[in-house]
């Protein structure tokens, strides 16, 4: 059964086209896992789940998105209660500056409940499936800014429970935390999907192992592959995401040859790497550096055109990316 | 210049700086408490002036205290009450990125250079034209035009620095604006809040010009908001223009007292929202 149903969503930036044409069914109460390199979409994806991508100045969303009978891009559609429906497990724990008891009656309180005991019951039922209750029961009226990350996290989650949505969205829930602190949050997860729809953002192909049912993998905006997490990870069927997977697995691929293309313009860095390709032998292994982001795209493409294969792109700091590329012909 | 020196040097300047603000601070304080200290009495501030209290025979200044506390929190609460809601909404999540918001700040940063004397003919000009004459009331008036562009511009710029990951937590719990705003916003804003509360109340009691002419000055306790009403700024101003040296003494115990209600608000609303900071997330 699928929970949200996506159709041909695209998300601009700007004139940034973000996410192209996506369509794809997530599927209800088990845990769906989008993974992809930096700057794919991925966040932006999850924003456009809970319509917080409405608070970004000139983003631009098209297609549909429907959650049961809820037309979530529907402008008539009322955005708090899309949200309410949708817990969001941010990559940062932001606890609201409030004591613990506060932060995980904030969204019951909003939504009408106001009864002291019934408060009371909320806050200690989804502090306990945070798997927070014990570590705080005794200093509640504390403040939350208090707690470590990792308990902030878990706060993050209890919080978002007591909403009572259906879905779970969570955008690299444990990368600002320790793996004690990520194990916790992970149990937590793989308990909460007899109940919940989870969708999970992560960096980790460990993690997406561990957790995922299914798998969603984007590249550059464009949705390559998804179905059944098995499938995806272990016998990918595009060649994209074999070397994504691969990419992230061999964390340092020895180049055979390196060549800085920085400061170039399309067509001129794909013209260059084309070159300093041929120069090369079948089989090599070429790593370029490049900052134009019409390369990150399209030099990937043209050498994949070219029969060559794409061993990982990814990116290095806020302007620079590492493209690697193994000569097949 | 190697770095050793240079960090040398920054520090001598650090250190000629504060000497700066902390010595012309002790330097007024100073000639104040010297110079009003012994004229200060209990008579002084429990009394109102008697006939010849100008030419130094007994009475006080009680006039101009309760009416200086009138003034300053009656503007307080008023500017208060238009400045936080035109704070919050020159937030980008409401009006902050729009062309109105831009031209409503440079407004307020002109009106904040503006010289408080002409608040007080511009005060008067629309009273006299109202045929209302000098009082509490209109002196509450021009003190809380006075205050606004201090109160609002300086919430602004706290409330601009509330992150941007807290409102999202709010929304994505499915608050709207206006519950962010007043739940998560404000609390998270409240010590800048305070700081521009304090500052504007420290420019309210302390300004002489702008109610010179709209609020007036009288020797009796102030009865009702349409009648004229003494002021601590004013009598300070009115004693020390006299040639008796006893009343001019007199003039720097009121500048003393002034000084001493300013001190005594801040420590307190700064402990008074200690209590409400500690959820803050830095
Ligand atoms: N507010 C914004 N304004 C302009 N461009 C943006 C904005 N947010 C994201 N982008 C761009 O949109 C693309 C997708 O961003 P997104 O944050 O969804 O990537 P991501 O897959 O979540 O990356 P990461 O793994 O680094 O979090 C990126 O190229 C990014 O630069
Ligand atoms: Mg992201």
């Amino acid at each position: 059964m699928s929970h949200i149903t996506i159709q041909n969503l695209s998300a601009f930036y700007g004139d940034h086209h973000a996410l192209r044409d996506i369509t794809v069914e997530i599927p209800e109460k088990l845990i769906t896992a989008i993974i992809g390199p930096s700057g794919c979409g991925k966040s932006t994806l999850l924003k456009c789940f809970n319509r917080l991508i409405d608070l970004t100045d000139g983003a631009r969303v098209s297609g549909k998105i429907i959650v049961g009978n809820m037309d979530v891009l529907n402008g008539g559609t009322d955005v708090t209660d899309v949200r309410r429906r949708m817990g969001l497990l941010p990559q940062k724990p932001n606890p609201l500056p409030m004591s613990i008891y506060d932060n995980v009656a904030y969204g019951p309180r909003l939504h009408g409940v106001k009864e002291k005991k019934k408060l009371d019951e909320i806050v200690e039922k989804y502090l306990k499936i945070g798997g927070l209750w014990d570590e705080v029961r005794d200093r509640l009226k504390s403040p939350a800014s208090k707690l470590s990350i990792g308990q902030q996290q878990r706060l993050c989650l209890a919080r978002g429970l007591a909403v009572e949505p259906e879905i779970i969205l969570c955008d690299e829930p444990t990368s600002a935390l320790d793996p004690v602190s990520s194990q916790h949050i992970e149990q937590q997860l793989l308990k909460l999907k007899n109940d919940y729809t989870i969708v999970i953002v992560t960096h980790n192909i460990h993690q997406a192992m561990r957790l995922a049912d299914y798998v969603i993998h984007l590249y550059l905006g464009e949705l390559v592959e998804h179905g059944p997490a098995n499938e995806v990870l272990e016998n990918p069927k595009e060649e994209r995401t074999r070397a994504y997977i691969n990419g992230t697995f061999l964390a340092d691929v020895k180049a055979d040859q390196e060549i800085n293309l920085k400061g170039n313009m399309c067509p001129y860095n794909f013209v260059y790497a084309k070159q300093a390709l041929h120069a090369l032998e079948k089989g090599k292994i070429l790593k370029l550096i490049v900052d134009d982001p019409t390369a990150v795209t399209e030099v990937p493409r043209g050498m994949e055109a070219g029969g060559h294969e794409v061993v990982s792109v990814r990116q290095q700091n806020k302007t620079d990316w590492e493209i690697i590329i193994r000569k097949k012909s | 210049m190697d770095k050793l020196s240079e960090e040398k040097l920054f520090k001598a300047l650090m250190i000629a700086s504060l000497a700066v603000v902390v010595g012309s601070l002790f330097v007024v304080v100073a000639v104040i408490v010297w110079n009003g200290a012994p004229a200060l009495s209990l008579s002084m501030i429990t009394q109102t002036p008697k006939g010849g209290y100008y030419l130094g025979k007994e009475g006080g200044i009680l006039n101009a205290i309760v009416g200086s506390l009138y003034l300053a929190f009656g503007s307080l609460i008023l500017a208060l009450m238009i400045s936080l809601p035109a704070a919050l909404s020159l937030q980008k999540d409401y009006i902050g990125k729009t062309k109105a918001a831009y031209y409503i700040r440079l407004s307020l940063d002109v009106l904040w250079g503006t010289p408080s004397i002409v608040y007080g003919a511009f005060g008067f000009i629309i009273m006299l034209y109202l045929g209302m004459r000098a009082s509490l009331l209109g002196g509450i008036i021009v003190l809380t035009i006075l205050q606004l562009p201090i109160m609002i511009r300086s919430m602004e710029e706290v409330i601009k620095m509330v992150p941007a990951d807290l409102k999202e937590a709010s929304y994505t719990l499915g608050a709207t604006r206006f519950e962010t705003t007043a739940l998560v916003v404000v609390k998270q804003a409240l010590p800048g809040i305070v700081t521009g509360v304090i500052l504007s109340f420290g420019r309210g009691i302390g300004d002489a010009a702008s109610i010179l002419f709209t609020a007036g000055y009288t020797d009796s306790l102030p009865r009702s908001l349409f009648d004229p009403v003494a002021s601590l700024p004013l009598a300070i101003f009115f004693q020390l223009g006299t040639p008796f040296p006893e009343v001019q003494a007199r003039a720097y115990a009121s500048a003393l007292v002034l000084l001493i209600i300013v001190l005594a608000l801040s420590i307190a609303s700064r402990a008074l929202s200690k209590r409400f900071m500690k959820n803050i997330i830095r």
